[in-house]
């Protein structure tokens, strides 16, 4: 009976939590799909009664859309690709330093994420800009590797220190040379921990919005053009354009969640 | 030997993949040309497609200059000066800026000095209008596009409760209670979170003089507000010109200033043909309003001074100003452009040509930004801390000497 009581609870707890997270994209969605009466009252409705889609129809006429949604996608890309090429080497080599060193680069790493972003903002745009970065991909991945790259470190380095270290000298001992043992057993096994880090930094890349407002003059991200529409907009293209920039985040969420299973090590040395 | 192999190759792999990502991203683009002017302006999309389709195209084919109009918020140009002036490698040649905005653009040095190009400014421009660019005796900016808030009010609701949009503070304030005493909170607000254009108009309303801040104007007012505040909207303490919209189509307020812009949105896509427009109300003196609205300066340092010059000078021709009137609805600095705006849009573009005619600057001092802090500092305390209104003037009296001197210093 108590354990009955403790699985409806945990059920009850887990659907008011999912409520309160899907709720904002709900109401985003539903402006965005709904006639103006409906919305500009005092007391909206929860429920869309008259449907009207001619606010994504403007957004998709308005040609605003597609520069900015394929600059946030290779932005975002791009940055998750090069930070996990450069973090994960790079935090399987400290996760095997003595306990001192490795306290050392976590330090160093989050002395970075010290200063608020707004505030390390303008040196990094003023450097960007004498380097002739403004305006170009490349210039907005690289500000955003500023953030990253010490986040997604920490993330790996709590993967590749969980992950033992007779593993890989067993896949030495069975022949496979440091590259293989490396390719082989300690990425695969790490897989869910990369997996959830390139994801963070996916995502946060995606909704970043201060070094896209230095860094960018012609050319804008899909949170800059909210941040557009929310300044000169109306209501219903700023709800439109908002859920366009909340949908990849769902989907990217939905596809990589197979890879936050827990347990996954267990098993792993017998 | 082994551990060697495996460190080049890993590092290899980095390298690899780091070249590649730096080709598929690509680096800067497409370097403009000597005749590409970039513009910078904060307007709407309707806005944009006049811009884009019938100014620029016929610029650009007379002048042979290609005109990269970029939008951008007059808040965020000061940003991009900031970083690109630092860099020495300016980017933006021309900007539209808001008139409200542009002391602390000439105070950081970021402006062209424009006093020999003055001849620019047509003989029919409005007197008051070619002030508004001028600081210390130097034009810096030339103008554009005069703008003005209206007061928008939900005639629903005040047909309900018998209330006309007041003329007068004595009217506002009656509307403010009935409005609280019917429904329980307020329903009217202004924008004082920190934009110090409607505590102005109230200053110079009752006769005082922002730059004082000392006088029985100022004093008038602020005891004036003291006693409105009790009846005003909590929303009068983060209104801002883009909430206020919100504020006004969800009924949330019923009563409060914006800038026409407001009118496509809260009526045009909103639908709410309810709220209408007047041109404010008047205080003990006069009625006052605080004139808005974009102008136009060259960037400093720019290598197309010369295009930027010619730019201006076609934005400024009649058949612009003309055409700008006719499809946007903006009222122009020059007399000899004239029309009005025919539908329903016809009695927003009145309520805003009447304000206009009220409307006075800001003070044109490049130490406006440091005043305009000192302002929200003394509402703060007045009027919402309760703070007695003379006391309280009294102790900023040495700050405004400060930074007065200071700035004198610094001619």
């Amino acid at each position: 009976m108590t354990t009955r009581k403790l699985h409806f609870g945990r059920i009850i707890l887990i659907t008011v939590i999912s409520t309160l997270m899907v709720m904002p994209v709900y109401l985003l969605f539903k402006i965005s799909i709904s006639s103006p009466s409906e919305v500009l009252t005092q007391h909206p409705t929860f429920l869309i009664h008259h449907f009207d889609f001619s606010h994504w129809r403007d957004v998709f006429q308005s040609g605003n859309i597609w520069a900015p949604l394929e600059k946030s996608l290779i932005v975002a890309t791009g940055t998750m690709a090069l930070a996990t090429v450069i973090v994960a080497p790079a935090s399987y080599a400290i996760s095997r330093l003595s306990r001192k060193v490795r306290f050392g680069y976590i330090a160093a790493l989050f002395f970075t994420k010290m200063f608020p972003t707004v505030g390390i903002a303008l040196p990094i745009a003023i450097t960007f800009t004498r380097w002739g970065l403004v305006d170009s991909d490349f210039g907005l991945v690289m500000a955003h590797l500023i953030e990253e790259i010490p986040f997604m470190a920490w993330i790996l380095l709590s993967t590749f220190s969980a992950i033992p270290k007779a593993l890989e000298e067993a896949a030495l001992v069975d022949g496979a040379n440091r590259m293989q043992a490396l390719r082989y057993v300690v990425f695969p096994v790490a897989a869910q921990g990369i997996a959830v880090a390139a994801m963070y930094v996916w995502l946060n890349s995606w909704n970043e919005f201060t070094f896209a407002l230095y860094l960018s003059l012609t050319t804008k991200t899909l949170p800059l053009e909210v941040y557009y529409y929310v300044q000169r907009g109306g209501f219903f293209e700023t709800a439109a354009y908002s859920t366009l920039l909340a949908v990849p985040v769902i989907l990217i969420t939905f596809v990589l969640q197979r890879y936050l299973k827990s347990e996954y090590l267990s098993g792993a040395v017998k | 030997m082994k551990k060697k192999i495996w460190l080049r190759g890993l590092v290899g792999v980095g390298v690899l993949a780091s070249l590649s990502l730096l080709v598929a991203c690509g680096g800067p683009t497409k370097k403009t040309a000597t005749s590409t002017l970039n513009v910078t302006m904060g307007l709407s999309d309707e806005e944009w497609k006049v811009m884009n389709q019938d100014v620029l195209p016929a610029f650009e084919k007379e002048s042979g200059i290609k005109v990269n109009a970029i939008q951008m918020e007059a808040a965020d140009v000061e940003k991009k000066l900031q970083a690109s002036v630092a860099a020495k490698r300016n980017d933006i040649d021309v900007i539209s800026q808001d008139v409200n905005t542009t002391a602390q653009l000439v105070a950081d040095g970021y402006m062209e000095d424009l006093s020999d190009q003055t001849k620019i400014i047509p003989s029919s421009t409005y007197p008051i209008q070619k002030q508004v660019g001028v600081f210390n005796g130097k034009t810096y900016f030339l103008p554009y596009r005069p703008n003005v808030e209206i007061n928008y009010y939900n005639k629903t609701k005040f047909d309900k409760y018998g209330l006309q949009p007041p003329t007068n503070w004595d009217e506002l304030l009656t509307v403010a209670k009935t409005l609280k005493a019917k429904e329980g909170i307020g329903r009217v607000a202004f924008k004082m979170s920190g934009d110090v254009i409607e505590l102005v108009e109230f200053i110079r309303s009752a006769g005082g003089d922002p730059l004082n801040l000392n006088d029985a104007g100022t004093v008038t007012a602020l005891t004036y507000l003291q006693k409105l505040m009790p009846y005003l909207s909590a929303d009068t303490l983060k209104g801002t010109f883009s909430t206020t919209n919100t504020f006004l189509a969800k009924d949330e307020v019923y009563y409060m200033p914006n800038w026409p812009f407001a009118t496509n949105i809260i009526v045009g896509d909103g639908g709410r043909k309810d709220i209408l427009a007047t041109s404010g109300f008047a205080g003990p003196k006069e009625q006052v309003k605080t004139l808005g609205g974009e102008v136009l300066g060259v960037v400093k340092g720019t290598k197309n001074k010369a295009a930027a010059l010619k730019f201006i000078k076609y934005l400024e021709t009649k058949q612009v100003q003309q055409l700008l009137l006719k499809k946007n609805g903006w009222p122009s600095f020059r007399a000899d452009v004239t029309g009005t705006v025919t539908g329903w849009q016809a009695p927003y573009y009145q309520a805003t040509d009447a304000a206009l005619k009220i409307a006075q600057p800001l003070p044109n001092v490049t130490y406006m930004p440091d005043v305009n802090k000192l302002i929200n500092d003394i509402f703060q305390e007045t009027c919402v801390q309760g703070k007695d209104v003379k006391t309280v003037l009294q102790d900023y009296q040495p700050k405004l000497a400060k930074i007065k001197a200071e700035a004198k210093k610094a001619q």
